[in-house]
């Protein structure tokens, strides 16, 4: 059997949604590209369970819905604020998401991820599995020159490494992009997924064919700081919560109980009975935003996707696998670039940053920086929830012989009750207009 | 000459591909392959009876360091006869002095198939291995029935089968891993269509040869009707030190028939 180089002009850890398009984009320049991966497969190591906005991939798939492994098309949406017995949920549902170009899809990501990473090597990367990268190489003056394996002469050469290795980039960390860790940038994700019939979820959640429904929720948490969702897939409903680490480190509460009791909502409930438990898994999430992100360029190295925390925890946009596709994407092309020019020093990868810049990639995270901290804040989390329910049953509430109460009247009432003041009040309206206005 | 390690892959039931693999015994049949190639400075062969997903299989063993791979081409389930006999007509012309087989497959496999391959190619056999030794011969620990252990010194040709806990399957160095997975892959034509009955029965776990009952007719069917508990031993309570307990407890077990 012929020994094959360990030589290439680009490698790229991790083939998830951020490292696949990174292959694609550099394959597709004609540059040697091996994409390395932890699992047996891509994909196999994924425990997400949320909604994919794939129309980042009309750049590098045209007509991918033809082909994507999805599981629903998210027609309905619904933000759900609750409290232990009150729940006020705004729901849209629009058809025009059940046809091309639709909007977002629920997806299973070994399957999404496997196909889209198929996609890379059908492109002309190379795809390595069951390999874990271990550490960079380096050479006298700091740059990049490689990667170390977990294997046998587990070494790996390569002008420009993109480091698309996910929430805790051990690559990044070593070469110095992040600064210290903070524990309360981070959440947890805690996920289970429920099996039921496909017409019980049709039913259930009023959907038909391939029709999905994604739900956020803020204030199921029991204090913790974070919130919930339940998405529909084709038979299972993926249901879990974020928790705020330091909030749920300080609480001494366990996740499971916490998805436990939101499972047991009166508004949760019947949505989920009798179904049965398939898995139960957890990850880690960066969700703090652009105050987060490490530097995205080193000597030889980009970063890209969850690596980079490029992950828009935004209250109504909950999004992370389109950042990680157009940051992949946009990655491979400033490596092809560069290694065409002959520069993948760090002046050579810089037009990276330029197309982030340019992007929705950046752009979101710069206008919606400040929404993460106010999304968590405790505020939002503890007392808003609990203000806006009781409003709204006071306003559907009929205490005759009582003559209705006018909104205002609610409104001053239930905010003293609360125990909220007009500053803060104000200051977190501003702070959601500036981010979502 | 060359060392052959047979392997079969598996796709669990209600899975794709994605989640095939070969089972510990076959991985550690493998790994005793190779440690054969390497010691007596012969190639290795790795040949499997299956579909186009279980080039994986193979490709896995070309990493590990085997020379070359066959893919016997079948789709269907096949008789243990059947499997065999693709496999000697797929080796035929190979100067074979060792064939490695898992002692039996995870699905519901009846290890047959390395007595009947050993049948065709005309082989010595050394099945259900727990033990083997490489030194200047080949030295086989068997497992026998009622705790019993023999010990064989095999000779080529043989085939020898081995059970999972024998090897660990070495890790693949990354050269090997990036070349196996562009490496030739000779595919043979197999076997036609299932030759296994077409009517399908509910799985029964292999009949166990129990020692007839002791005792008076009273405790012999309560023995029956409990399974055994009502006349099972209930051990010997002692009262000894760590080490002694350690002592005793391994002296059981070799008693047992599990050292």
């Amino acid at each position: 059997m012929a020994e094959r180089s360990t030589d290439f002009d680009a490698i790229v850890v991790g083939a998830g949604p951020a490292g696949s398009c990174a292959a694609i984009e550099l394959a597709r320049a004609g540059k040697s590209v091996l994409l390395i991966e932890r699992g047996p497969f891509p994909g196999s190591k994924n425990m997400y369970g949320g909604v994919v906005y794939p129309r980042i991939l009309d750049e590098l798939i045209p007509q991918w819905w033809e082909e994507a492994p999805i599981q629903r098309w998210v027609t309905r949406r619904s933000t759900m604020i609750m409290t232990p017995t009150q729940a006020l949920t705004i729901d849209f549902r629009s058809q025009n998401w059940a046809a091309p170009p639709y909007n977002g899809a629920t997806a299973y990501r070994p399957d999404f991820d496997h196909w889209l990473a198929n996609k890379a090597t059908d492109a002309g990367a190379q795809l390595l599995c069951s390999t874990v990268v271990t550490g960079v190489l380096r050479d006298s003056a700091g740059n990049v020159t490689g990667v170390r394996t977990d294997r046998p002469d587990g070494d790996l050469t390569a002008k420009v490494v993109i480091a698309c290795d996910g929430v805790n980039s051990f690559i990044a960390k070593e070469v110095g992009l992040y600064g210290k860790a903070d524990a309360s940038n981070y959440t947890l994700g805690v996920k289970e997924t429920l099996a039921l019939p496909k017409e019980t979820i049709d039913e259930r959640f009023g959907v038909r064919g391939r029709e999905g429904v994604d739900i956020e929720v803020v204030g199921c948490t029991e204090g913790v700081n974070g919130g919930g969702f339940v998405y529909t897939n084709l038979d299972t409903v993926s249901l879990g919560v974020v928790l705020k680490l330091p909030k749920l480190a300080a609480q001494k509460k366990r996740p499971e109980e916490i998805i436990a009791s939101f499972k047991k909502h009166p508004a949760i409930a019947p949505l989920i009975e009798g179904a049965e438990l398939k898995e139960y898994s957890a990850h880690v999430i960066p969700e703090a935003g652009y105050k987060m992100f490490p530097k995205l360029v080193g000597p030889g190295l980009l970063v890209a996707g969850d690596a980079a925390a490029l992950c828009l925890a935004a209250g109504i946009w909950l999004e992370g696998v389109n950042f990680a596709m157009a940051s992949g994407m946009y990655a491979g092309r400033a490596a092809a670039q560069a290694l065409t020019r002959g520069n993948t020093g760090p002046d050579g990868l810089k037009p990276y940053l330029t197309m982030l810049d340019t992007s929705f990639v950046l752009k979101d995270h710069q206008k919606l920086q400040e929404i993460p901290h106010l999304v968590l804040s405790d505020r939002v989390q503890n007392q808003y929830p609990g203000f806006i329910a009781n409003i709204v049953e006071r306003m559907f509430r009929v205490d005759n012989p009582t003559p209705k109460p006018g909104l205002r009247r609610i409104l001053l009432e239930e905010r003293k009750r609360a125990g909220i003041r007009w500053r803060d009040l104000l200051r977190d309206g501003r702070t959601g207009m500036k981010g979502f206005g | 000459m060359t060392v052959v390690a047979c392997l079969k892959w598996l796709t669990p039931h209600d899975a794709d591909d994605r989640f095939g693999g070969i089972s510990p015994a076959d991985s550690s049949a493998l790994e005793w392959a190779l440690r054969l190639g390497e010691q007596r400075g012969e190639d290795v062969l790795a040949i499997t009876v299956g579909p186009a997903a279980a080039d994986t299989a193979l490709r896995d063993a070309l990493a590990c360091g085997a020379q070359r791979a066959i893919r016997v081409d079948a789709v269907d389930e096949l008789l243990s006869t059947d499997v065999a006999a693709a496999i000697a007509s797929a080796i035929d012309g190979v100067d074979v002095s060792y064939v490695c087989c898992g002692d039996y497959s995870l699905d519901r496999g009846t290890g047959s198939v390395p007595a009947f391959l050993a049948a065709q190619i005309e082989a010595r056999q050394a099945l259900g291995l727990i033990e083997v030794v490489l030194g200047s011969d080949v030295i086989a620990l068997r497992r026998l029935d009622g705790g019993r252990r023999e010990r064989l010194r095999v000779d080529a040709p043989a085939v020898l089968s081995v059970e999972g806990a024998t090897a660990t399957l070495r890790r693949a160095p990354l050269s090997g891993a990036l070349a196996a997975r562009n490496a030739t892959i000779e595919v043979v034509a197999g076997p036609v269509g299932s030759h296994l009955p077409t009517a399908r029965r509910p799985y029964r776990p292999r009949a166990r040869v129990l020692p007839p009952p002791k005792g008076g007719t009273l405790e012999r069917v309560q023995s029956l009707l409990s399974g055994g508990a009502a006349t099972k031993s209930h051990g010997v309570p002692v009262e000894l030190s760590p080490d002694e307990a350690a002592e005793r407890i391994l002296a059981a077990l070799d008693e047992w028939g599990y050292a």
